[in-house]
Formats: C-alpha cells, structure tokens, sequence
C-alpha cells in the first residue's frame, strides 16, 4: 500500500548510474516534498536526465533505492507511472496523429474512463490554448505548441508528480514565459513538480528548493537563498572610482580583494573578507589618489552561486570539463 | 484485463497510425500477386503447388517487415520511450505492437487468398485450418520481426537483418521447391523453419495433403515457434528498454 500521507512523494537514497567507466550518477540522496515545485539543476552532462530516466523507469540504476508516491519503483514500476507524469527533454508524441487525438490515446493507455477522456481532453486543450489546434497533427504544431501538448500530455491522468526536463528549452521568450506559468498553475493545483533546467533564473523564480548536482554529485540542495548563502564565502562589491586604477593593482594592494573586473564604470571586486576589503579600498584609494564616487556590497544572484560552487568544484579538482 | 485493454489500444493506434494506409496495403499486396499471376500464366494447372508457399511468404515478409519498421521506427522518433512512460507492461507493448502487425499481416494474406479465390477459381478444403496458419504464423512473424527491432537502431538495419533470415529460409521453407525435393542435408533446416510449417498448414488447408503425416505436426511445431518467440520478444523488449 502507498504511504500517501507521508510528507514526502520522492526519496531517493545513494543513487548511482554507471556507463563503463564514466560515472554519471554516485550516491545522489534527496527528498521532494508532497506539493512543492523542486528544481534539479546542473550544468550539461551533470546526470539530470539519467535522474530522470531513472525515477521514471525507464533506466536500471546501479545501486540506491528509489521511493516515488509511497511506492518503492522495484516493485511496484507500473503503479508508480500510473502517479507519475513526464515531460522529456524531446517533445515525443504521436507526429501523426492529431493533438486531441494524441491526449485521447495517452488518456487510454492511462485507463481514465472513455466519458472522462473526452472531458479530460478538451480541458487540457483549452488550458493549454489548444482547442483551436484539436485537430492539427502534432508535427504541424510550432515548437511551443508542441512543448504545451507534451506538458499537457504529461497532465492527462492527473499525476501526483510531474517530471519536467528542460521544459522550456529551446522556446522563445513569451513561449517559454507561458509555460512557466502553465507549470506554476499546475503546482497550485496540487501537483508536485520535479523540474530539471540549467536555466538558474527560471529555477530561481519557480522552485521552492533546488539541488545542484555537478557531475553526478549533489554539491548543494536547499532554497535559493541558502545556496546563495552556502556560496557566499567570496563576497562582492560594486566600485566606481573618480578614475581608472588598475585591476592589477587593485589586487595587488588590497590582499582581501581576490579579483577585480571593470564593466560599464563599475569594479566588481570579489573579496575574502568585507571589513579588511572596506579598510584596504580606503588606503588604495588615498595612496593612488583618487576618490570613492560609490561603494555597494552585491547580492549575489543564484548563478552566482552556481558559478562560485562550480569553481570550488573545480579548484577541488571534481568540476565539469 | 486492464494490460488486455491497453495492449488493444496500442493496437488499435498502431492501426490508425500505420497499417490502415493505402499505399501499405497495396505494397503487401502486389509483389505476392504478381507472383502468383506469373505462375499462373505460365501453367494454370500448376499455381496450386505454389500458392501455398506464396501466401506463407506474403505472411512473413508483411509481419516481419511490419513489426520491425514500426517499431524500430517508433524508438528513432521517441515515442515509443512515451509508451513507455505510460502505465503498461513491455509485455502489453510486445503484445500490442505484435498484434497490430498480425492483422495487417493477416489482412493482407487474406485479400491475396480470396483475390485467388474469386479470379482463379482456388477451393479451401478446411477454412478452419486456413484460419489457424494465418493467425498463427501472423503472430510468430510479428513477435520475430518485433525481435529484430529491439536489435538495431535504424530502419533499414532492421530491414537488413530481417533480409539474412528471410530470404534463405524461403528456398527450404518449400515455398518454391517442395520439401518432399529438398536434399536430405537441407531438410533439417527445413524443419527448423517456422516458414514451413505455416506453408505446410496452408497447403493443408487449401490441398487436403502436406509433407507432414497430420496437420497437427506443423500446427504444434508453429505454436512451439509461437511460444519461444514470444519468451524472447519479451525478454529482449525488456532489455532494450531499461538498459
């Protein structure tokens, strides 16, 4: 029996995928909430997909144990894909066949009841601002119409879970901006959404947690203010001076401050320690003769973050190629 | 049941998606007719002897040919990892593509057969017999070429292997060489085919005589056939879809 009442719809534990001798996945441990939109984050190659591949069956994992709904996946692959919905990185339906025709069938395969189908289907097509392409085969739909007929797809049985792989993807701007707002209405509706992006600023603004995963490793999972504060040991500061100095001696002179970078007026200084950079700035400053127009601590954004814990990935000899 | 249900669903769109095209029909249908004309102007007192054969090869080149391409086809374009995504066994996939292919097989070898009927005059002795080797050898054919496919990655590699198992057993399957004629060192691949034993049970059905004593040997032997590759379309569909 499911344990539906538990707080958790997903617990994964020491996930590991081999291929030969690449290592794709190693003891990857993590929890989503019932309910919550959770994203899984990772430059290109990091094992995203083979995560995903695996949560939904369609991919033998070489060892840990997966718990999708309540049900353990070893045990019980069918009735975990009954709960579960899934959104490839590929829009994979049916060329030929129509959109409501393609809805109806994947509706079939999930056994809804032919009266609920119908109904089922033209919801999902006026959701998703298709009704008025029900009958255009799904090769004759534009790349955003066929993302919004996969999403929709993927929501046919009404799953407890839907598994999104770089929804947007490829989309235009104002496509990939409704769809963001079609998944952030199906996680009002109560669905749990695992979504996997390596588009921080679109996992910034949907998921109420991340996890950063690097080369098959979970480097860091939490909300994005605490992995931005987790990655906050390098702090920055925003500089504009009376006029140029010199990058070189900027961190030269100043040994709190580990790099300097100039853009559109402005240093952005990364700094080990706040208060030594602040008192250093000043000496820097009188020395060379020049004067502090503006002084701004900056908050680093969850690329940011991203960035500094790929570089620390890196430095510790572990990152991405 | 409800695999049942959803195995019928994947066959029915399989249906809808592929085998109900015209120009699928009629490709089926063309190369055996030409086939059995040719004898038949020829020798008219003589296209019995090979219509049994020819029926049998129609059968096997439409499922074989079928199964493998929708299948191989479907895992390039991605929808089948969207089947198998969905709540159903790979037995109900296995089940359902391979019923789809046995149909249009089916349909194909029956057309052929009452086209033969109706213009050439051919008698059924045992309908009953008949109906048994199409739906028998239809299904072996669909599971074999559904074996292929799990094999290879592209359509015409499938085609290609199908080709190295199909065309030597059709000169010992006594399609065109009865196997009363084969050397004695060819017979025992003639047993080992599953071809013969669909063509025999047709020349049964439609001449009241075949090589074998009783009807019942190929029909056994056939649903031998049935049975394994059955077992091996499912084990090797399971294998290829979580690698």
């Amino acid at each position: 029996m499911p344990n539906v009442n538990g707080k958790f719809i997903a617990k994964i534990s020491g996930l590991t995928k081999n291929y030969g001798t690449l290592t794709a996945l190693s003891d990857v441990t993590f929890s989503v909430e019932r309910g919550e939109l959770f994203g899984y984050l990772g430059p290109n190659g990091a094992g995203k997909t083979t995560t995903i591949n695996i949560l939904c069956g369609l991919l033998q994992r070489d060892a840990g144990t997966v718990n999708l709904c309540g049900l353990d996946i070893d045990q019980s692959p069918v009735s975990i894909k009954q709960r579960i919905g899934v959104v490839p990185e590929e829009s994979n339906l049916y060329p030929e066949l129509t959109c409501r025709r393609n809805l109806e069938y994947l509706a079939e395969l999930y056994g809804l009841p032919r009266a609920v189908r119908r109904t089922r289907t033209e919801e999902l097509l006026a959701a998703f601002d298709l009704s008025d392409r029900a009958t255009t085969p799904f090769r004759a739909l534009s790349r955003g119409m066929k993302r919004r007929l996969t999403v929709a797809a993927a929501l046919v049985h009404s799953p407890e879970v839907l598994f999104l792989d770089e929804p947007t993807s490829g989309l235009d701007v104002p496509s990939a901006r409704d769809l963001r707002s079609m998944i952030q209405d199906a996680n009002r509706r109560g669905t749990t959404i695992f979504l996997t992006t390596h588009n921080l600023a679109e996992a910034e603004s949907l998921c109420h947690r991340i996890l950063i995963l690097v080369k098959g490793r979970v480097v860091s999972q939490g909300t994005a203010d605490e992995i931005r504060r987790r990655a906050e040991k390098a702090k920055s500061l925003s500089v504009a001076f009376s006029r140029a100095a010199p990058e070189k001696s900027l961190t030269d002179e100043c040994p709190a401050i580990l790099s300097a970078s100039l853009a559109e007026g402005y240093y952005r200084l990364e700094v080990a320690d706040l208060h030594a950079a602040l008192d250093q700035l000043l000496a820097f400053s009188r020395r060379q003769g020049i004067r502090i127009l503006e002084i701004t601590t900056v908050t680093p954004t969850l690329e940011d973050a991203f960035v500094a814990i790929l570089n620390e990935r890196s430095q510790a000899g572990d990152a991405h190629p | 049941m409800t695999q049942i249900r959803r195995a019928l669903f994947i066959s029915r769109k399989d249906i809808e998606s592929y085998y109900s095209k015209p120009p699928l029909v009629t490709w089926g249908l063309l190369f055996p007719a030409v086939l059995i004309l040719a004898v038949y102007l020829k020798d008219p007192a003589t296209y019995l002897a090979v219509a049994p054969g020819i029926i049998g090869m129609t059968l096997l080149f439409g499922n074989t040919s079928m199964a493998a391409i929708v299948v191989t086809f479907e895992k390039r374009s991605g929808t089948m990892q969207r089947l198998l995504l969905t709540p159903v066994t790979h037995r109900t996939i296995v089940l359902g593509k391979a019923a789809s292919a046995a149909l249009y097989g089916i349909a194909t070898s029956l057309i052929l057969t009452l086209a033969i009927v109706f213009l050439l005059g051919m008698r059924f002795v045992s309908p009953l017999v008949f109906a048994a080797a199409l739906i028998l050898g239809a299904a072996t054919f669909s599971l074999i070429g559904i074996i292929a496919s799990v094999l290879v990655r592209e359509v015409f590699e499938a085609m290609t292997l199908m080709n190295f198992f199909r065309f030597p057993i059709l000169f010992v399957s006594g399609v065109f060489v009865p196997v009363a004629s084969l050397p004695a060192w060819l017979k025992p691949l003639a047993f080992l085919s599953p071809l013969t034993h669909v063509v025999e049970l047709i020349r049964f059905s439609l001449t009241g005589t075949c090589y074998f004593p009783s009807p019942w040997i190929p029909a056994l032997v056939i649903c031998a056939f049935l049975v394994a590759s059955s077992l091996i379309a499912d084990a090797a569909f399971r294998r290829a879809a979580t690698r």
